[in-house]
């Protein structure tokens, strides 16, 4: 059971998207997070270095054959801090008894 | 008591985010169908090959496969997007992996021995076309079973 914490850093829009969608894989290609979220490269780049200051993202730059890949991973950290986030909705939503189905 | 951060309404919406984000993940294509049937082509060459007793036949069937094998793989890597997180497939999705895996061995060396026995030339490389046909079968299937599964997980969980 993770322990609810509002996390303001992880609840901003585009930043909710990039770390939902990282906390579903082990890593992410960067360009399929940037076509995922429908964000330029300068965008999404802006919004990795904010989590990575916090420590919440690891970057990691390679080659695939010619091919250079930027991948992307949630830290333990960032992985711990987002959970806490999801307790901490789930746990705002129950106290009003709102149905997330519902909401458009 | 506190109050809340943020309104319900915005926590709902979040959440639902959360999971929309989460879904896109899982219903990415990782595993895209051809890649059974080249899987089942190459297996297929490779028994062919090695049942011939050809020596020729046989090296280049090694070869074929080995270089086929690889360049299956790398053009898997080279297509990107993510690498879904392993606690979303779960102990039933783990069954299922394990379950067709070794159904095809079942299929593949129950076919083999049943074509055998009754004489048919080369029956390793039918029992080897059973298994790619299975393959061709079960794959998508399975993919298809693991996504649902995925879906069905809690968002958010850290384990």
């Amino acid at each position: 059971m993770t322990a609810p914490r509002f996390d303001e850093l992880i609840h901003a829009p585009t930043r909710l998207s990039i770390v939902s969608l990282l906390g579903a894989t082990e890593w992410a290609e960067f360009r399929y997070v940037r076509d995922s979220v429908g964000l330029s490269d300068s965008a999404l780049s802006k919004q990795l270095t904010t989590l990575e200051e916090a420590g919440y993202v690891q970057i990691r730059k390679a080659f695939v054959g010619k091919r250079a890949q930027t991948t992307v991973r949630l830290t333990p950290a960032g992985r711990a801090a987002f959970a806490g986030h999801v307790a901490a909705l789930q746990e705002i939503v129950a106290r009003a008894g709102v149905d997330t189905r519902l909401v458009p | 008591m506190k109050p809340d951060p943020i309104p319900a309404g915005e926590a709902a919406r979040a959440l639902q985010e959360v999971r929309h984000r989460r879904d896109q993940v899982v219903g990415t294509k990782v595993v895209p169908d051809w890649f059974w049937a080249t899987l089942g082509v190459l297996l297929v060459a490779f028994i062919g090959s090695i049942e011939s007793e050809i020596p020729w036949l046989v090296a280049t069937g090694s070869v074929v496969y080995a270089v086929g094998l690889a360049a299956l793989i790398f053009a898997l890597l080279r297509r990107g997007g993510p690498q879904i997180r392993n606690n979303l497939i779960g102990a039933r999705g783990g069954l299922a992996i394990t379950g067709l895996t070794l159904g095809l061995v079942a299929v593949g060396l129950g076919v083999a021995f049943g074509v055998h026995a009754l004489g048919v030339p080369l029956p390793g490389t039918v029992g080897a076309a059973a298994v790619a046909l299975a393959m061709v079968i079960g794959g998508p299937l399975l993919v298809r079973y693991l996504r649902r599964v995925m879906s069905s997980r809690p968002v958010g969980g850290l384990r």
